[in-house]
């Protein structure tokens, strides 16, 4: 059946998200909840249906079960389409051979008859660990325009972290000449957010002759887009400017979650205009009793809360009873904190129990120190936590 | 396990009992509790009970309910096989001229075919402005069990019981009705209110339309009223909490009363095994500022609270600017307080929006309602 799009996205969210601990045991990186009413993948899936881009392949690996059950058909993004919408591509088995998704471009490879089907004239590439609001729309106009192969999405970031990344070394009409993924010594600090839009053929030719050399890491940044630069392609930055965080370690997640509060905060939700969609539930509304005392925080559905809460992020379903304190900390789903329990300066995997009289984390720490407390664990008094 | 029942839901009978908050909406659509409309706990008591087959009956002013439902997917009725179905008001021959209905029976007449065709065994018709969180499971075992012809489902009352607008009481000896009288004419010792949820075999409903349409009669109540000694009728008796909702003062002091009484909460929103569905909406958290003062009160999400809110109500995206104070009050979605408003008891409607150091106060008595987009 005639089924074109003239652009269709590739999430990868297969990562482990190994920086994130006791976080991602469980769960893939994509679905580790944010800011109270989100999973990180709702930013790249918002990000799409926001920038008119209405077919997604979501490629998971790790421990896909919560994402799945997250994504479910799409419609919390209005992506549970007739033609296109959202489909889970993880990874099979083939007549000849079957593997694992290898890098980020084996994991393409491996999926371009999905790409196909659709015959798309633009592919475009995101990742699931980034929190940040694009439309990609933009992004496509000037790839059309440039008429390049491939268009890199770029951030400033401060030089001397500029070697966590991978830096694309620019001509003054930001077409790329050199890409150096973690460079020692960075020549400049325009970083790679991990955002390709592709041309189809284009796409498809590289990653075909990348799956045949043999000692390719199968990388997006380390084979693929410096095979392009060698053979002379034409590849442009495209520069974001706007709020753009990696939550890939424990630091910066809670960082980020912190930056949505505050008087003027630097990541605000309630933008109507460009909206980040969540999986919304039917939870009871927030109830907050006589001794509450919740000030400068982000509280969800379902919670109810008897104690004090100040700088802080509470999932739906968080019970905060009387006399308990919860400062500077990340509180996800259904988190039970009895009578007189302290948290501090911590992040609150789901489902725990933190009972009467516990102490979790410790009072004024800063982003280098924060305790991290796994889904569904009973903190008791008498254990030692943070 | 699906349940061999049908359900059927009056959406706006009741609508001059409410004249002002129904002005845009029927009875069914009116918002209730932060984050519901009244219509989602006659649904969510429905699904809840595993009965899926459900019509809502509509007549007029139904397209905020209409928006609402949606295709029901919110409450798992989207379905294949039986669903949610908003039945649009219409006249057929049984009702004679265009002419909408005013009762129960004029609607249930009309729909003859329609009940015979749901294929249930049983039918549960209940009107939308009673607000419970009741296991429907329990009442259907229970008409099975006694083979009644009807059970409906009641409320003890005091005997000073008294209401503004009739209401259908009963008085039942275990269980068997032995009495049945409208409010203004009943005397009785241990009385009991009808809750306007009657369960029957489909087949007794069908025969109860023919004799009205037989005997032209319009009134199911004044039926059962007449005729209930011939009948075996039973009440089951609900002890939890109901919010009647059958005046303007019921209403506001149901919503106050959700933020000052545990038991009602419990009851009605916090039971683990029967939630309440609703339409849900992509809303941001509730965000509380650094001057928030927030007590005794029930928020929706996609607030921003910069003030003091005491034993309120505050649906979704209402925003409290800084050094404003809300006591005893409900505020629809959507409403903006400005800085240093004052509000108490006042119900707004949907946005609203009260400016800058604006004072306004009604009493637990007599509490004012600003209409849907007033400014103040």
């Amino acid at each position: 059946m005639y089924c074109k799009k003239e652009c269709i996205a590739m999430l990868l969210a297969g990562g482990q998200g190994s920086r994130l601990y006791d976080l991602t045991k469980m769960t893939a990186k994509p679905a580790v909840s944010f800011g109270g009413k989100y999973k990180i993948i709702d930013f790249p899936l918002s990000n799409c249906i926001n920038s008119g881009i209405d077919t997604v392949g979501v490629l998971t690996q790790y421990q896909p079960l919560a994402l799945n059950e997250y994504m479910g058909n799409g419609a919390t993004w209005d992506l549970d389409r007739t033609r296109g919408g959202l489909s889970v591509l993880p990874p099979y088995q083939g007549n000849q051979k079957s593997d694992w998704y290898k890098g980020t471009a084996n994991a393409i490879y491996q999926n371009i008859n999905f790409i196909r089907q659709y015959n798309p004239d633009y592919v475009l590439i995101l990742s699931g660990d980034h929190i940040y609001r694009m439309d990609y729309s933009k992004m496509l106009e000037q790839h059309k325009a440039t008429g390049a192969a491939c268009t890199i999405a770029t951030i400033t970031v401060p030089i001397e972290e500029a070697s966590r990344f991978g830096i694309c070394n620019t001509g003054a009409d930001n077409s790329i000449y050199e890409f150096e993924e973690k460079p020692k010594k960075p020549k400049n600090n325009q970083a790679s957010m991990g955002i390709y839009i592709f041309s189809t053929p284009k796409l498809i030719e590289y990653l075909e002759r990348d799956e045949a050399r043999e000692n390719s890491s199968n990388d997006f940044g380390k084979d693929v887009i410096p095979d392009l630069l060698a053979s002379g392609e034409k590849l442009f930055a495209y520069r974001f400017s706007g709020y753009w965080k990696d939550v890939g370690t424990i630091s910066s997640l809670w960082e980020s979650n912190m930056d949505l509060i505050g008087e003027n905060p630097t990541l605000s939700l309630s933008d109507r205009s460009f909206r980040v969609y969540s999986r919304n539930t039917a939870r009871a509304p927030q109830y907050l009793g006589k001794t509450s005392k919740t000030v400068n925080s982000l509280i969800s559905e379902g919670c109810r809360i008897y104690g004090e809460v100040e700088n802080s992020i509470l999932s739906g379903g968080v019970v905060v009873e009387e006399g308990a304190e919860v400062r500077d900390s990340v509180i996800m789903e259904d988190v039970v904190i009895r009578k007189g329990a302290k948290i501090y300066t911590s992040i609150v995997d789901s489902d725990t129990i933190v009972e009467a009289g516990a102490t979790v984390g410790h009072k004024g720490a800063d982003k280098n120190d924060i305790t991290v407390i796994g889904k569904g664990s009973v903190i008791r008094p008498a254990d030692p936590i943070g | 396990m699906a349940t061999n029942a049908a359900g059927i839901i009056f959406s706006n009978l009741n609508d001059n009992t409410l004249s002002r908050m129904t002005a845009e909406r029927t009875v069914a659509a009116i918002p209730f509790a932060c984050r519901y409309r009244l219509v989602d706990f006659c649904l969510s008591n429905l699904v809840n009970a595993d009965i899926s087959n459900i019509s809502i009956i509509a007549n007029y002013n139904y397209r905020a309910l209409a928006e609402h439902i949606g295709s029901g997917k919110d409450w798992d009725l989207a379905r294949r096989n039986g669903g949610v179905r908003l039945i649009s008001p219409y006249s057929t021959a049984r009702s004679g001229a265009a002419r909408l209905y005013s009762t129960h029976m004029e609607a249930l007449k009309n729909m003859r075919e329609y009940i015979r065709d749901l294929g249930e065994e049983y039918v549960i018709i209940m009107d939308s402005d009673n607000v419970l969180n009741i296991d429907l499971h329990e009442v259907l075992n229970l008409h099975k069990k006694t083979d009644a012809n009807i059970t409906m489902v009641t409320m003890p009352v005091g005997k000073d019981f008294s209401s503004k607008h009739p209401r259908l009481m009963i008085s039942s000896v275990a269980g068997k009705v032995t009495d049945i009288a409208l409010s203004s004419t009943y005397k009785a010792t241990h009385p009991e209110v009808s809750l306007t949820i009657w369960v029957m075999r489909t087949d007794y409903l069908l025969g109860l339309i023919d004799e009205a349409d037989a005997y032209n009669l319009d009134s199911l109540t004044n039926m059962l009223i007449k005729n209930f000694r011939h009948m075996n009728i039973r009440s089951y008796c609900y002890t939890g909490y109901v919010a009647s909702v059958s005046s303007f003062l019921d209403y506001y002091r149901c919503s106050i009363e959700l933020t000052t009484n545990e038991k009602a909460r419990e009851s009605l929103l916090w039971k683990e095994s029967a939630p309440i569905f609703t339409r849900v909406h992509n809303s941001a958290p509730t965000v509380y500022s650094a001057n928030a003062k927030v007590s005794d009160s029930m928020i929706a999400d996609d607030c921003v609270i910069e003030g003091e809110v005491i034993n309120s109500v505050l649906f979704r995206g209402v925003k409290v600017g800084r050094g404003a104070v809300i006591r005893d009050s409900v505020l629809f979605a959507g409403t903006t307080v400005g800085k240093n408003a004052s509000l108490t008891s006042i119900v707004t409607d949907e946005d609203v929006v009260v400016s800058d150091g604006t004072s306004l106060a009604g009493n637990l008595n007599m509490p004012f309602y600003i209409q849907r987009g007033r400014k103040v």
